[in-house]
């Protein structure tokens, strides 16, 4: 049974259609990467997958269960976790304070009124293994906003992993890094395994065509073609979608990688 | 608002690795000083005094209870009086109307009628307040809460069988905590204490709890916290509840501590109290509130002594010189001093 089952699902924006009837699987453990030039709706299916946006029409299916209206929450609780294109962190509070309340929001204790959460040793242990694993425990007292572009993108993804999901929606894990840091965050993915499936956005190709098994391209919110990562290289359409073609084929998409 | 390092609080806990715990320094050193001296200052001031600091406490307590909400969740609410004045009418109508006498049973009845009406007044509010995750507009859930307080300003006026109308409620006796135990005007001073001090304590332990955390990930970065699974609307509503029930209390001892409850306690003009201590004591701090409850009290009585006539000009020069004076609040300023203090006697 595949993990993920997108069923024709749309989004209109008044006039605009953002999404339109894009339909497709993701197995367990498999790793996807959603590409397309500026504009082409990548985003917009994302937070239609993840819940922050609703479909016009359509269904999506999460371990065969509908989840089409369910709420954010709800879906990371069922095991879905999103990373986000610009950072999104509590950059007031400590990278500690950031893992501690990225852990407990599927903790059962994350009603708790009395305790101090601080001093809660089993999200403690649980933060250090999470920060140690992106080689932030020892900036752990830095106030978020006061950490390095890449460090940030790095706790990021930390928090994108604090509700153990089974599926991890990144959105552009690599923008805005060095060629460098983006090779590390390239390895980190894959480091994921098999445990985590994973449906990626990018415009770095060398991190789609390194962590990919397969490849969906979007365009004008339609799923122009999908296939492997050697299709795709080879793909007349979609060397015309990036690049234009000669024949008017594609005319405007003018998008870049 | 933008620089919410929550001194106070946030680092209440400190890792171990530090020699002394800045809990230890930052609020427990000063709240158990404070407590001193207010315990023992009945002993050498003037009653009239020990009046004003009664009334220090209670809006210190109003303050804090706004900044719940305000200060860790990033809810600003124009209408907090709405539960100062629903405490307050709730105690005056179960004594005078309905003739309870215990304080206890007037207490906790007043608390729970707060939270009801929080309860219900939450659920139209947080539709205009960030439904979206930070996509909506604040000012409507502003205008949503001035509204609130002002309803029940005329609903006051209004039922004037239960709440004596526009001129309010008189004589609301001193508290009766039973066993023939009285509590005279200089009693309801340590009475005060108690009530504050204990409430101080529940809302240190809830900002600092799990669920406080949470709500200071809601005011950082709600989608996220939503990404991450929390339900964010039930933490904003619960926190509204919470706010309201405290604020009731304030409102409690305010009928109590002034035998009177009118209309405009429950409107904006009690409103803009809360929001001014909050302004002036630094919403980033737990105790800020407090400190500027200290201040604005007694600019208050001065303003009464000497200038009857000017308040509303006073009033509105104290929002204004606080922006430009210290637009970060008091209670930022005291931290920073207290923590030079520490750091050059250590």
């Amino acid at each position: 049974m595949a993990l993920l089952e997108v069923e024709n699902i749309s989004v209109h924006f008044g006039g605009l259609a953002a999404v339109s009837n894009v339909s497709f699987n993701i197995e367990p453990g498999e790793r996807l990467a959603l590409i397309g030039p500026n504009g082409a709706g990548k985003t917009t299916l994302f937070n239609l997958l993840t819940g922050q946006l609703k479909p016009s029409s359509g269904k999506v299916l999460f371990k065969g269960q509908d989840i089409t209206h369910a709420s954010v929450f709800a879906r990371t609780h069922m095991g879905m976790a999103r990373s986000f294109q610009i950072v999104s962190l509590f950059s007031y509070q400590s990278v500690l304070v950031n893992a501690l309340i990225g852990l407990q929001g599927i903790h059962k204790s994350r009603y708790g009124l009395v305790k101090y959460m601080l001093r809660d040793q089993e999200l403690q242990a649980a933060a250090r293994e999470l920060l140690e694993s992106v080689e932030l425990w020892d900036l752990r007292d830095e106030i978020v906003s006061s950490l390095a572009y890449g460090q940030q993108r790095k706790l990021e993804i930390a928090l994108s992993l604090a509700s153990k999901p089974e599926l991890l929606l990144l959105d552009e894990p690599s923008c805005g890094l060095t060629t460098s840091e983006s090779a590390d965050i390239t390895t980190r993915i894959k480091e994921l395994g098999s445990r985590i499936t994973v449906l990626m956005i990018a415009h770095d190709m060398d991190l789609v065509f390194g962590v990919a098994e397969r490849v969906i391209v979007l365009h004008y919110g339609r799923i122009a073609c999908e296939g492997t990562c050697e299709e795709i290289r080879t793909d007349q359409l979609v060397k015309d979608i990036y690049m234009g073609s000669r024949k008017g084929l594609t005319a405007g998409s003018g998008g870049k990688l | 608002m933008a620089d919410i390092t929550k001194g106070v609080a946030v680092d209440a806990t400190a890792p171990a690795s530090r020699r002394v715990p800045r809990s230890l320094v930052e609020v427990v050193a000063p709240v158990a000083v404070i407590a001193v001296i207010i315990l023992v200052l009945p002993l050498f001031i003037p009653s009239f005094v020990s009046s004003l600091v009664t009334k220090m406490m209670i809006y210190g307590l109003f303050g804090m209870s706004l900044n719940i909400i305000w200060g860790y969740a990033g809810i600003p609410s124009f209408g907090h009086a709405a539960f100062f004045g629903v405490g307050g009418y709730a105690t005056g109508i179960l004594i005078l109307k309905v003739g309870i006498s215990s304080f206890w049973i007037n207490f906790l009845l007043a608390v729970a009628v707060a939270a009801v009406i929080a309860a219900i007044l939450g659920v139209p509010a947080f539709r205009v307040f960030g439904v979206g995750a930070g996509n909506t507009n604040p000012i409507y859930f502003l205008l949503a809460t001035i509204a609130f307080g002002e309803l029940l300003s005329r609903m006051a006026i209004a039922l004037r069988p239960l709440t004596g109308g526009s001129t309010g409620l008189a004589g609301i006796p001193e508290p009766d905590l039973g066993l023939g135990f009285r509590i005279t005007s200089g009693r309801l001073y340590y009475l005060t204490f108690i009530v504050v001090a204990v409430c101080l304590y529940l809302m240190y332990r809830v900002v600092n709890s799990h669920f406080g955390y949470a709500l200071r990930g809601i005011h950082d970065n709600e989608k996220r916290m939503q990404a991450l699974g929390y339900n964010t609307w039930l933490y904003k509503y619960t926190s509204w509840i919470i706010a309201g029930v405290f604020g009731a209390v304030a409102g409690i001892m305010f009928a109590y501590f002034g035998s009177v409850m009118a209309p405009n306690s429950l409107a904006m003009s009690t409103s803009d109290i809360s929001f001014l201590l909050v302004i002036m004591g630094s919403s980033t701090t737990f105790l800020g509130p407090l400190v500027a409850s200290v201040v604005y009290v007694g600019i208050e009585y001065l303003a009464s002594v000497y200038l009857p006539d000017r308040w509303p000009i006073i009033f509105g020069a104290l929002f204004v010189f606080t922006i430009m004076v210290t637009p970060q609040g008091l209670g930022v300023e005291i931290l920073k001093g207290w923590r030079r203090l520490v750091r050059g006697a250590s």
